[in-house]
């Protein structure tokens, strides 16, 4: 990886739902090959932002560039011919519950390419196998349990064989056993493939596991950008706060007020 | 005053903001159905045939009980009114004519979305709350091409073809009754009942369920694609889902009948 070429550009990127505005001057880029994460609590805007990166919200605002294209302003069939080379992974799995795991990971194919059934029969046990789920084909999605339907997500993201992956939340729900099992499987992925890779999480542990590049999102806005030592030396108070685990500063959250609610003193 | 006013407008508008969504569905279903297989791009067939079997076949059960039994009422009531005037022959005309023209169409429309009409809304609203159309999008796969558009093909197909049998059903219920109840000698009520029917009696019962067709169908999607916030809003716009489809069937049958009175 010699001064890999940036792959995504966002540029003042500014995002509303009608006047309420959640994305604000969001700038930032990822380099081919690399772990990007955006790390951020509940409500800072890290699922609005992945939404608009895969083009599923228009921003009000700014530009997404992949790959040196303008993602916002393209027609819809370049857009549909963008998304080929792109992946995601839900964070339910979003599995199409009325297919088998394997018509499941063989949709992207059917669609898109005029192959031979036997060939995406051949193509889909290997994205299959990839991420451990061998054997499991004929399953419907409902039959599986949480980590396998994630992993079964990550196998139809890989189908069409895309330089860039998205996962959205990639252990939320999951027990630390499997998570952990996810975040190697995100690291294999990434390396086998020197597979562009962003991931919206807030799972600290996982971070630290994963990350070529942290982006710590706030209320809407970038606070922090780097490496994670990078960010261990942040002086920003909600980044400390965030990487040392610490609650808000919330005056009700007293215990004596708390027990005198609850009337045991 | 300029309250009710301010919410008379507020309520126009977004009537406005529903009929716009719906024809850019509308719009969309066509392309995805006509244009598009043109240029290559495809129509989902096996789908369609797996829905047509849906809709269609699966419906015939209780659409054909449905109708015979209306068939045999509609026989009876008859007969009260003309057994005064030693008329009962005339049963045959009566059942036959409504059956064609009014009858067999509106009961197959109207139990096609209670079964069917639904199960898209719930179908579509499911997905929606598990992200799978996000998901669809996402592969570059478009969700009118891959759910509505083979849904649509199947609904105009297999509505009208069902409204078929259940003409023949409902006049089979009419002749049972008429026959073993009333006492009207099974040829004659054949006779009678050929000799009532013109073709424009079924050309216009086929028309409107071709209509009928396209209502379920558009409303089931629609109120599928309206669909927040989990199981509770699926369920919320499940019921929604028939009330208005079976309204617009009224209202598509009320236009039809009213333009074929003049023609």
């Amino acid at each position: 990886m010699s001064t890999p070429e940036p792959v995504i550009v966002v540029e003042d990127l500014e995002v509303a739902y009608g006047d309420k505005v959640v994305l604000q001057g969001i700038n930032f880029e990822v380099r081919a090959g690399e772990v990007f994460v955006i790390l951020g609590g509940s409500g800072s805007g890290k699922t609005t932002l992945l939404r608009n990166l895969v083009g599923l919200m228009r921003p009000k605002s700014g530009r997404i560039l992949i790959k040196g294209r303008d993602f916002t302003a393209m027609s819809p069939d370049e857009r549909v011919e963008m998304r080929r080379k792109m992946g995601m992974c839900f964070q339910g799995s979003a599995l199409l519950g009325s297919l088998s795991v394997a018509d499941n990971v063989a949709l992207p194919l059917r669609e898109h390419t005029k192959l031979e059934e036997s060939t995406i029969d051949i193509m889909t046990r290997i994205k299959l196998e990839l991420v451990g789920l061998g054997g499991v084909e004929d399953y419907l999605p409902s039959e599986l349990s949480g980590g396998m339907k994630k992993r079964a997500g990550v196998a139809r993201a890989m189908a069409m064989d895309p330089e860039i992956i998205f996962y959205d939340e990639p252990s939320a729900g999951l027990d630390p056993i499997v998570a952990a099992g996810l975040d190697q499987l995100i690291r294999t992925m990434q390396s086998t493939f020197n597979l562009t890779s962003i991931v919206v999480t807030h799972e600290m542990e996982s971070v630290k596991i994963i990350a070529d590049t942290v982006c710590v999102l706030h209320k809407g806005k970038v606070v922090g950008i780097g490496t994670l030592d990078d960010l261990e030396r942040s002086e920003h108070p909600y980044v400390r706060q965030f990487f040392a685990r610490l609650p808000d500063d919330v005056s009700d959250a007293d215990p004596a007020y708390a027990r005198s609610l609850t009337g045991i003193d | 005053m300029i309250n009710v006013l301010g919410r008379l407008g507020r309520w126009a508008l977004r009537q406005v903001a529903v009929a716009l969504q719906v024809s850019v569905l509308m719009v969309d279903t066509i392309v995805w159905l006509v244009i598009a297989p043109l240029k290559g791009k495809g129509l989902r067939w096996r789908s369609a045939v797996e829905h047509m079997v849906e809709f269609g076949v699966r419906s015939l059960p209780i659409v054909g009980m449905i109708c015979f039994l209306i068939g045999v009422i509609m026989a009876l009531q008859a007969s009260y009114t003309l057994d005064q005037f030693g008329a009962n022959r005339y049963i045959a005309d009566l059942v036959a004519v409504s059956a064609l023209r009014e009858l067999a169409p509106l009961m197959t429309a109207i139990l096609i979305a209670g079964r069917c009409g639904s199960a898209i809304t719930a179908e579509i609203g499911t997905m929606k709350v598990n992200e799978e159309l996000d998901a669809l999008q996402v592969m570059g796969v478009n969700p009118v091409k891959y759910l509505v558009a083979p849904k649509f093909l199947a609904m105009v197909i297999a509505v009208p073809a069902v409204t078929a049998i259940a003409m023949f059903i409902m006049i089979a219920g009419g002749w049972t009754s008429a026959v073993f109840v009333v006492g009207v000698e099974p040829v004659v009520y054949v006779s009678q009942t050929v000799g009532a029917i013109v073709e424009k009696d079924l050309v216009t019962g086929m028309i409107k369920s071709v209509f009928f067709g396209v209502a379920i169908c558009w409303v089931g999607v629609y109120r599928g694609f309206q669909v927040e916030g989990g199981a509770e809003g699926v369920g919320k716009k499940t019921t929604a889902s028939v009330v208005t489809s079976i309204f617009l069937i009224i209202i598509v049958d009320l236009v039809f009948t009213v333009l074929f009175y003049y023609l």
